[in-house]
């Protein structure tokens, strides 16, 4: 069956309008058929055609007589509350289809921004950005803030665990470390002990390491040539930069 | 949010569902999808439907078109087959279609509108599964405290030229115009907007680029 789409506009064609009526009538008593036995409940089917002056029906027409005497017995507000035409049975669906694309538009904008603000984060420019762009970047920057400054007292108090405690301790340790010393090819050495019970992956690791460095070596001579201070925010850890970019001290 | 992987439409066999809330469920859906087919129906083929439908929770539903009420008395034999056709009736008649003709476009472009957001939420995700994050994109919970410490400063700094930023295309906008004439007939067109409501954005910058294709911000994985 092939599923072309259709145009909702009246078929001006006669005899594919006739075509479309004979399958569509078919299939629509059959999705009747289908919702009265699988949810076990009373239905009815009413269906006049420019084809025929009677009327045709499911279940039958004593079934369908039955059901609709059933519905007139009930109070007028109860037969009403969920009665729809064309008009409104449309519109339900406008405001649906609304809702809906409101949800979406602003899902995907917040995933934008959420992109842009990751290459924020390694300093690319913000340049393209208009005032409403930019509004939004702050205020996905700011649910971001909001959640680490949530993490961080979550962590903080889960100090209770040993896992945490000793993460914090290593981190200190770590940054103990880099301080305490100048540019020499020992301190490297002790810092990895260190930063391997962070329990990262060995490439975390040694971005971390990176990080560590970086974050300690601002005026020192150790300036890898990321750019300028103000512009880089975080380094940008990739592998093509990892070739060319660290010094051998830290390569064993 | 995890997408659970749905194995398709599957064959349902006719009978009674067994589970009480996967019924309800059941009827919920169908009943859309039901009168549903019978709006298209009586749009593409000028059909007149009325159909009537009980819940499992013993409410009724009906659709009908023209209405519910006219279609059962016409049916039940208690007016005069077939309805007056005069000018007067016609006129209404047309009226009405013509009522729905428009509804129905809007409801189609709407649900274009509709698939077109959510094509374009599929390639933002894709981006996100392909990217080669940093450290600092991971979920918040695998970071520790060392790192949450940098993260946090970074952020902040961002933020605080986010807003640096944000001035200083205000100033830009203030000498051009020195009228505040944002949000008026006067207004320039492709003038900054000064503030952005959180909700439609399809004329958005980012939206207009599409996915994929070499924007300066959003790189191409």
């Amino acid at each position: 069956m092939t599923r072309k789409k259709v145009k909702l506009a009246f078929i001006t064609n006669d005899s594919a309008r006739k075509a479309t009526f004979k399958k569509r009538k078919k299939g629509l008593m059959k999705k009747v058929s289908e919702l009265s036995t699988l949810c076990g409940i009373d239905a009815c089917a009413i269906i006049y055609s420019p084809y025929d002056t009677s009327p045709e029906v499911w279940p039958n027409t004593m079934g369908a007589q039955r059901v609709l005497a059933e519905f007139k017995r009930m109070p007028e507000m109860e037969q009403s509350k969920k009665m729809v035409n064309q008009e409104s049975f449309i519109r339900q669906r406008i405001a649906k289809a609304s809702e809906q694309l409101k949800k979406q538009s602003k899902e995907n904008r917040e995933k934008e921004m959420t992109e842009v603000m990751y290459q924020g984060l390694t300093g690319k420019g913000l340049q393209n950005l208009n005032l409403g762009d930019l509004n939004d970047l702050g205020w996905v920057i700011d649910q971001n803030l909001k959640e680490v400054y949530k993490r961080i007292e979550a962590v903080k108090k889960g100090s209770s665990t040993s896992s945490s405690s000793s993460v914090a301790a290593a981190a200190a340790a770590a940054v103990a470390a880099a301080a305490a010393t100048s540019q020499s090819v020992a301190p490297p050495m002790e810092q990895k002990p260190a930063v391997m019970e962070l329990g990262l992956d060995p490439m975390q690791r040694t971005q971390t390491e990176w990080f560590t460095d970086w974050m300690n070596s601002n005026t020192s001579d150790q300036h890898i040539g990321y750019g300028h201070a103000d512009e880089m925010i975080l380094p940008n850890f990739n592998d093509n930069h990892n070739a060319n970019v660290w010094p051998n001290n830290f390569y064993p | 949010m995890t997408r659970r992987i749905s194995k398709g439409r599957q064959r349902v066999e006719m009978v009674k569902m067994k589970n009480a809330s996967n019924l309800q469920v059941t009827f919920s859906k169908r009943r859309a999808g039901l009168f549903k087919k019978a709006s298209e129906l009586c749009t593409l083929c000028g059909a007149e439907i009325a159909i009537v439908v009980f819940s499992p929770g013993d409410k009724v539903f009906s659709f009908g078109h023209p209405s519910v009420d006219t279609l059962v008395e016409r049916f039940l034999g208690r007016d005069l087959p077939p309805p007056n056709n005069d000018v007067h009736n016609q006129l209404i008649v047309a009226h009405r279609e013509a009522g729905i003709r428009e509804l129905n476009t809007k409801l189609m472009n709407l649900e274009e509108v509709l698939q077109m957001e959510k094509n374009r939420g599929e390639s933002l995700q894709e981006i996100r599964r392909r990217a080669n994050g940093q450290w600092w994109e991971s979920p918040i919970e695998e970071l520790n405290l060392f790192q949450l410490q940098h993260l946090k400063e970074a952020l902040e700094r961002l933020e605080q030229k986010v807003e640096k930023v944000a001035q200083q295309q205000k100033m830009v906008n203030n000498h051009a115009f020195p009228f505040h004439t944002l949000g008026s007939a006067w207004t320039p067109p492709n003038c900054a907007r000064e503030s952005s409501s959180y909700g439609l954005n399809v004329g958005a910058p980012f939206a207009n680029r599409a996915i994929g294709s070499t924007s300066s911000i959003v790189p191409n994985y």
